[in-house]
């Protein structure tokens, strides 16, 4: 029941909030969004407070959904609501759905390159922020080489540096054979097996390169990588680390076929990992 | 920059089962991680990997392995035309084999989906495939199984998780 009460701050009566409408909880990175929807007579409520069990842990907003933070991920929570306005509070809403905060990841996006129609000789990325402490590159890739119909290797420089600073250790399943090989003082490194023109169409290649405390200045930099293609009774699959002879902190990073470009559709996506 | 790393589904088997899919994907990320840590009766399975409920013959896979089965040296193989991609385990009740598996770019639907899956157990092996699935479409829906030796179960305890992850 609402109740009329003055405010003590403009002298008007204004009646308590009238008890919202719970909705939907959903889980975020040790956080829960909470939804609901504000009741349609009694007085305005000023502003809202979502409240979680167990924990008894608030958020505050004006408006539907309401932030719940600094939640244990992998607890399972439920919610209620309530309005508040300088006459009082409404009651709590009836608990909302449970959900279970999920871990903070320290994965962060920080660009894609995907090849368009016309193709690229290569896909780069420029201006990599120092304030991860790895760097992954995950991606799909196919080239269109001068004479198709092998598998290709995948090349790339860090800092456009083409002096002959990069080493390489790889082990490469063919299907009938398991190989290693070693390449020192190359003049670019190594990232796998790329897929061609000539090999069946639509499929490409795919790789997962980790760059290790990519920006630090007193050590060489060391990268490892999961790549391969399969093309129904062809294909490769391949382990790789590598070393940049350089002490420089990675600040860009290019990719690209050993002969021809990429194909429409090859897409590489970078991401920054940051240590707590 | 936003976290794009997430957890969409998380499942621990209270009780065997033969087969575990994680449903209704949203096509909001790039890519698809599934963790696995399967538990089974003793013995050499394949843990094999099907999308979209697809159970014809539209799977190969290449891999590159080493285990104590093998006579000291690393061996690869291969398989075309399958009705899954298949990981060479050797599972047992107790110790699990634990996989990674990487679906890259998933929710597009110009090229065939390759996977990307290791596989160590530290007492037996060590393993990378790369798998594909000739399709364009959409993966919309990931299930694990375990192939071979008959009617095999994943086993109690057994443990999946499928992350999502978003680029830029």
């Amino acid at each position: 029941m609402a109740i009329n009460r003055t405010s003590p701050k403009k002298g008007k009566i204004i009646d308590i909030p009238t008890v919202p409408t719970i909705g939907a909880a959903t889980a975020g990175a040790g956080s829960a969004s909470v939804a609901f929807t504000p009741a349609t007579v009694g007085g305005p409520a000023f502003s809202y407070t979502a409240l979680s069990n167990p924990g008894s842990i608030t958020g505050t907003g004006t408006t539907s959904p309401v932030t719940v933070s600094g939640l244990t991920s992998g607890t399972s929570y439920t919610f209620t609501v309530r309005g508040t306005n300088p006459s009082g509070n409404s009651e709590y809403t009836s608990a909302s759905n449970s959900v279970v905060p999920v871990v903070a990841t320290d994965f962060e996006s920080i660009a894609t390159v995907t090849v368009g129609g016309g193709g690229a000789a290569y896909a780069e990325f420029t201006s990599i922020p120092g304030t991860f402490t790895h760097l992954q590159i995950r991606g799909i890739h196919r080239n269109t080489p001068t004479t198709p119909g092998a598998f290709y290797a995948i090349k790339y420089q860090y800092n456009g540096d083409t002096g002959s600073n990069y080493t390489y250790h790889y082990i490469v399943g063919t299907g009938s054979a398991a190989n290693a090989f070693a390449g020192t003082s190359q003049s670019d490194g190594w990232a796998g097996v790329c897929t061609s023109d000539g090999i069946t169409a639509s499929v490409y290649s795919a790789g997962v390169i980790d760059i290790l405390d990519y920006a630090n200045t007193n050590k060489y930099k060391t990268m490892r990588l999961l790549n391969g293609t399969d093309a129904n009774g062809s294909g490769e699959a391949f382990f790789m680390s590598s070393l940049w002879m350089s002490t420089s902190a990675i600040t860009s990073i290019k990719l690209y076929p050993n002969t021809g470009n990429w194909k429409q559709y090859s897409q590489f996506a970078l991401y920054g990992i940051k240590e707590a | 920059m936003a976290i794009t790393y997430e957890p969409i589904a998380t499942t621990t088997l209270g009780s065997a089962t033969a087969t575990v899919t994680f449903s209704s994907i949203s096509g909001s990320y790039t890519d698809l991680v599934l963790v696995t840590n399967p538990l089974g009766s003793a013995g050499n399975y394949d843990l094999g990997i099907r999308l979209n409920s697809d159970t014809g013959n539209n799977y190969s896979w290449t891999s590159l392995r080493f285990n104590s089965d093998d006579s000291g040296s690393p061996i690869s193989d291969r398989a075309s035309n399958t009705n899954y991609v298949a990981m060479k385990t050797n599972i047992s009740t107790t110790i699990p084999f634990p996989s990674i598996i990487q679906i890259q770019n998933y929710s597009n639907s110009t090229t065939n989906k390759s996977l990307l899956a290791r596989s160590p157990r530290g007492d037996y092996a060590v393993s990378a495939i790369v798998g594909l699935w000739r399709n364009t479409s959409a993966v919309t829906s990931v299930s694990i199984s375990l192939f071979g030796g008959g009617s095999a179960n994943l086993a109690v305890n057994s443990t999946f998780t499928l992350y999502g992850i978003a680029s830029a």
